[in-house]
């Protein structure tokens, strides 16, 4: 009797070990497996591409290569000398048309004193429409000369937004074209991070809830929130070919990998004295609000 | 606990360095078993090593991922 209770003794206990063993291995695997975080998160920024608004030469370059600058601080300055040169021109046009304008009010006011028998109607009408017509075009020239104003006032190129220049290669001597991006400036004000979530971990959070970024290979811990979820990504399986048909890849079956989707983390404050790149790595750790998970 | 951690710069889930502390931790536990003699108590003491290698290297990773 005393064997028996002494052998089952010793199974229960190596039993309790093994099934203690197995329960937690069973929950480390659902924690690794299926609580919302992914090793896959990107910091992102806003990004401004600064092309100037008028082509010219560049004749100098106010800021250094990651050089923090504010809005309205100055970023280059094209030649102004062409425009210079067209504002002297289009004030000269205003003050011709301007000129042109006085004579043309004067012969009209001049004809329309005199009666019927002296002038004709027709030619009355006629110096009456050609004053008309001179105003427009002194009008017309007033708009050109603000418009050889704003092309004075754009040759000179400044930052739209707070933020870090960056990856500068624009020298003096080079020459701007309208609309050609010539450097970057990163948005201060804009950093967040992009959380690439599989599939299937999406249901188990929603927009709100607080999260957590770890960034790759350090200890720190930014504080933020699901800010929304993107509703669409590509997919992969099926390019439209050249002739509008479907291009269904023959996929092997037996793995179905799930698919990253991106979901949009605002960082709810940054340190003080953090470098905090865009295009880090980070973790995401999303802890979902308790009314979710009811 | 940081989620990974850097090995010869390739970064790893710090899952890797939980099973090598789990692994030591066992060996060290079988030893001290051993010495106490608690394996006359036991059933099958293979069984009984892996189990509680399974419960340290189980517990470390849930501490780790909380």
């Amino acid at each position: 009797m005393k064997f028996y209770l002494k052998r089952i003794f010793r199974i229960l206990i190596t039993l309790a070990i093994a099934g203690a063993a197995v329960f937690l291995a069973q929950k480390l695997w659902v924690r690794y497996m299926d609580s919302p975080w992914t090793r896959d998160g990107r910091v992102r920024a806003d990004v401004v591409n600064i092309a100037p608004d008028v082509a010219g030469l560049v004749v100098k370059v106010a800021v250094r290569d990651n050089q923090f600058v504010h809005r309205g601080d100055v970023l280059f300055q094209i030649d102004p000398e062409h425009y210079r040169h067209a504002l002297a021109e289009a004030r000269a046009v205003v003050d011709q048309r301007k000129a042109s304008l006085a004579m043309k009010r004067s012969q009209a006011l001049r004809r329309a004193s005199l009666d019927d028998e002296v002038i004709s109607r027709e030619n009355r009408e006629d110096t009456d429409l050609a004053a008309a017509g001179a105003k427009a075009d002194y009008e017309a020239a007033l708009a050109s000369l603000e418009k050889a104003q704003l092309d004075m006032v754009r040759s000179v190129v400044r930052s739209p937004v707070d933020g870090w220049v960056s990856n500068l290669l624009v020298r003096p001597g080079d020459y701007a074209q309208v609309g050609a991006p010539k450097l970057a400036v990163i948005d201060q004000h804009s950093f967040w991070v992009y959380g690439y979530f599989e599939e299937h971990k999406l249901q188990m959070f929603h927009v709100g809830d607080t999260a957590e970024i770890q960034l790759l290979g350090s200890g720190l811990k930014l504080q933020g929130h699901v800010e929304s979820i993107s509703m669409g990504i590509t997919d992969r399986d099926n390019p439209t070919d050249v002739r509008l048909l479907a291009n269904v890849n023959p996929s092997f079956n037996w793995v179905r990998l799930s698919q990253r989707v991106p979901v949009r983390i605002h960082i709810d404050a940054i340190p003080d004295g953090l470098t905090l790149v865009a295009g880090m790595t980070c973790s995401v750790v999303v802890k979902p609000s308790a009314k979710v998970k009811s | 606990m940081p989620r990974e951690f850097a090995l010869l710069d390739a970064l790893v889930p710090t899952l890797l360095l939980a099973f090598i502390v789990a692994a030591i931790g066992t060996l060290v536990l079988d030893r001290l078993f051993a010495w106490l003699g608690a394996y006359r108590v036991i059933w099958y003491p293979a069984l009984f090593r892996l189990s509680v290698f399974g419960c340290l290297f189980a517990g470390l990773g849930l501490w780790i991922y909380q």
